[in-house]
């Protein structure tokens, strides 16, 4: 008797374990949905910096409120990896108007830009050919083990929500979604707090929501096709919240992004004859360089002001004389000139000469003078050929004049 | 059969005489009541919805299902095992003629019985809590679904249970039973989080699983997967128990 209850309870243990070990081994041999989504991601990265010869991307979103259109926004994107160029289409439009329409061009030896606001097309030639990538695997970057492990965890039990259906191609076809009861009441309302910063009021025709903000649903669905790659990835999310009258708003918003033409995209330089062109060069690393400093020699002013019963009052003028600048030295000299009726403030007016050499960037430099004083002083300049002023800085005392650090050329 | 009914009625008793269920009410209470004051503080002070009537509950369950139901469930299961064998009340109990399989059978059903109260009065008051203070967002569908969540959340409880059963015949004291028991729980918890690829096999990812009920397209894969698991457990640690609850000598 003693012994068949012993080996009762021994079967019913192994039975445990078994059933166990089995469930559990079968769970491990079957990807979940969610790891199945992360090899997805990662198999796309991998073989569009490695492998894809060339490839398209397609990235649309949309935001609706109660079904009208707020912002919708595109962006296609064309890589081609074996010559290293890509271009690019993107727009935008929406109701409080700040739409835009442009276009960029990359390869190793120019960058083109054209917006349609100023529709010229702006070319970048660069004067050492560059080798730059477009194509970084972002799970290879450094830390990208310790942010998956940390969305792993951020994810937690809704990984069970992504399902999983075979296609008959040998693709698979990813999706999920959770209402408002299957959200973490904490995502909520972080996300809930997040819209409400963004629907703030401050934007003109955009709803402002001030209670009752909630997550109605997120939903995501993916299609990977045989070759693991993911050709198409669609996020939804439906938010609810209500303004001040107790209107209530649904917000949809929704992305797209879409992997089309692989093996298959050309990538053509736009044909520039009969276009507005605007030349620029570069110097890899640096930004923009000036083309010809040479447009900086010459004299420069602005006005000494001080307030008097209330007003602005001019009494004078500051000088800067360009007299010698190329591409990496400028020297000149900076003077005062006070009018008749201000004489006294001609007491400690500043008149030196200085020597500069341009940092790296050509525009930038810092330099040394001595007043009639005999006091060494430092102070810098730079060229900002993007409204043609010269901002001219010196670390002088402060004195009851106002000054202006801008000085614009003097035409005669 | 009815020998089996008499052990249970006696067991349920003695938990009834031990003030332990009224312990478990209040907390309960206070932790919906804290609980309804956030989400009421929220909504005032951010203008956030935090949670609908219906999400409430959930809400609720959310919190508890890791926090007080595992607390109060070792607590029960230690009072009905551990605390019996220190004051020699486990001898009283087995002087009487019945099986010691049917004494341990019963013991488990009490604190089913407990644990299953305890998501009752959970489920009532946090219902209740929902309706009063919430804006409403019952369905029909809503309302079996917090029903679903809180029926299916007893049967991880009941593995973590018998776990803990298995515990309090292997040390003798109660107290190391309980401080084993919360060293487990938190470091099964974080192996979860660090492991997380293995993390369906470990209990306490289990107390979340009604999750997976509320699920918009059911996932009867997964379920039945994590159900198998949880019944492999549950019958390894029964039977593991009751091993050592026999040999036990008194």
């Amino acid at each position: 008797m003693k012994l068949k209850k012993k080996t009762v309870m021994l079967i019913s243990f192994s039975l445990g374990a078994l059933l166990f070990a089995t469930t559990a081994l079968a769970d491990m041999v079957n990807k979940s949905g969610y790891e199945q989504l992360k090899d997805g991601l990662k198999v796309t990265a991998e073989k569009c910096s490695e492998e894809l010869d060339s490839f398209t991307l397609d990235l649309s979103m949309e935001v609706k409120n109660n079904g009208e259109t707020l912002i919708t926004s595109n962006e296609v994107s064309k890589f081609d990896r074996s010559n290293n160029a890509q271009e690019s289409f993107s727009s935008q439009e929406s109701v409080y108007g700040n739409d835009y329409n442009s276009y960029n061009y990359s390869d190793d030896k120019m960058r083109i830009r054209w917006s349609e606001d100023q529709d010229t097309y702006y070319v970048t030639e660069f004067t050492n050919e560059r080798d730059q990538s477009y194509y970084n695997n972002p799970f290879k970057e450094e830390g990208a083990e310790d942010i998956e492990r940390i969305v792993d965890a951020v994810v937690g039990s809704l990984k069970d929500h992504v399902m999983v259906e075979e296609n008959s191609d040998g693709g698979k076809e990813l999706s999920g979604s959770l209402s408002e009861m299957q959200i973490p009441a904490l995502i909520n309302a972080f996300a809930s707090f997040q819209l409400k910063q963004q629907f703030n009021g401050r934007q003109s025709n955009m709803p402002h929501l001030t209670q009752d903000i909630f997550v109605k649903e997120i939903s995501g669905k993916s299609i990977i096709n045989a070759d693991g790659i993911m050709e198409s990835m669609l996020g939804t999310a439906l938010l609810s919240g209500k303004d001040k009258q107790g209107q209530v708003h649904e917000l949809s918003f929704e992305i797209l992004v879409k992997m089309s033409d692989i093996n298959n995209t050309t990538v053509t330089m736009p044909d520039l004859t009969n276009e507005n062109v605007v030349k620029e060069v570069e110097r890899p690393g640096y930004g923009p360089e000036i083309t010809n400093p040479e447009k900086f020699q010459g004299l420069f002013k602005n006005d000494i002001l001080i307030e008097k019963d209330g007003q602005y009052v001019k009494i004078g003028e500051r000088y800067i004389n360009i007299t010698h600048i190329d591409d990496s030295t400028i020297s000149g000299r900076y003077y005062e000139e006070y009018r008749d009726d201000y004489e006294q403030y001609t007491e400690g007016a500043l008149d030196f000469r200085f020597d500069a050499s341009f940092e790296r960037d050509g525009r930038q430099a810092s330099f040394e003078y001595t007043t009639e004083t005999g006091k060494t002083t430092s102070g810098n300049l730079y060229l900002d050929e993007y409204i043609g002023k010269l901002n001219f800085n010196i670390n002088q005392d402060s004195r009851s004049m106002v000054y202006d650090y801008m000085f614009s050329k003097v035409f005669d | 059969m009815a020998v089996f009914q008499a052990a249970l009625i006696n067991e349920i008793e003695k938990l009834y005489k031990k003030k332990k269920i009224m312990v478990a009410i209040i907390i309960s209470l206070s932790v919906i009541i804290i609980g309804q004051l956030i989400i009421v503080g929220m909504r005032t002070g951010f203008g956030l919805r935090g949670v609908g009537s219906v999400e409430f509950p959930i809400l609720v369950l959310s919190v508890v299902v890791n926090t007080i139901l595992p607390l109060f469930t070792a607590l029960v299961a230690i009072d009905c095992f551990s605390s019996e064998f220190s004051n020699n009340m486990m001898r009283v109990t087995l002087t009487r003629p019945v099986s010691r399989f049917k004494i341990f059978s019963a013991k488990v059903t009490t604190i089913v019985f407990f644990i299953l109260f305890n998501l009752f009065v959970l489920f009532v008051f946090s219902l209740l809590a929902g309706f009063l203070f919430n804006a409403n967002s019952a369905t029909a569908i809503g309302l079996f679904k917090i029903v679903i969540s809180y029926g299916v959340s007893l049967i991880p409880m009941i593995v973590l249970a018998l776990g803990i059963i298995l515990l309090t015949n292997i040390f003798k004291n109660g107290t190391s039973v309980f401080f084993v028991s919360i060293l487990g729980f938190l470091i099964l918890k974080a192996g979860a989080v660090i492991f997380s690829q293995y993390s369906s096999l470990f209990i306490t990812s289990q107390l979340d699983w009604y999750n997976l009920w509320l699920a918009s397209s059911f996932p009867l894969n997964t379920i039945v997967n994590q159900l198998l698991i949880m019944l492999g457990y549950a019958i390894m640690f029964f039977t593991a128990g009751y091993y050592l609850f026999d040999k036990k000598e008194y």
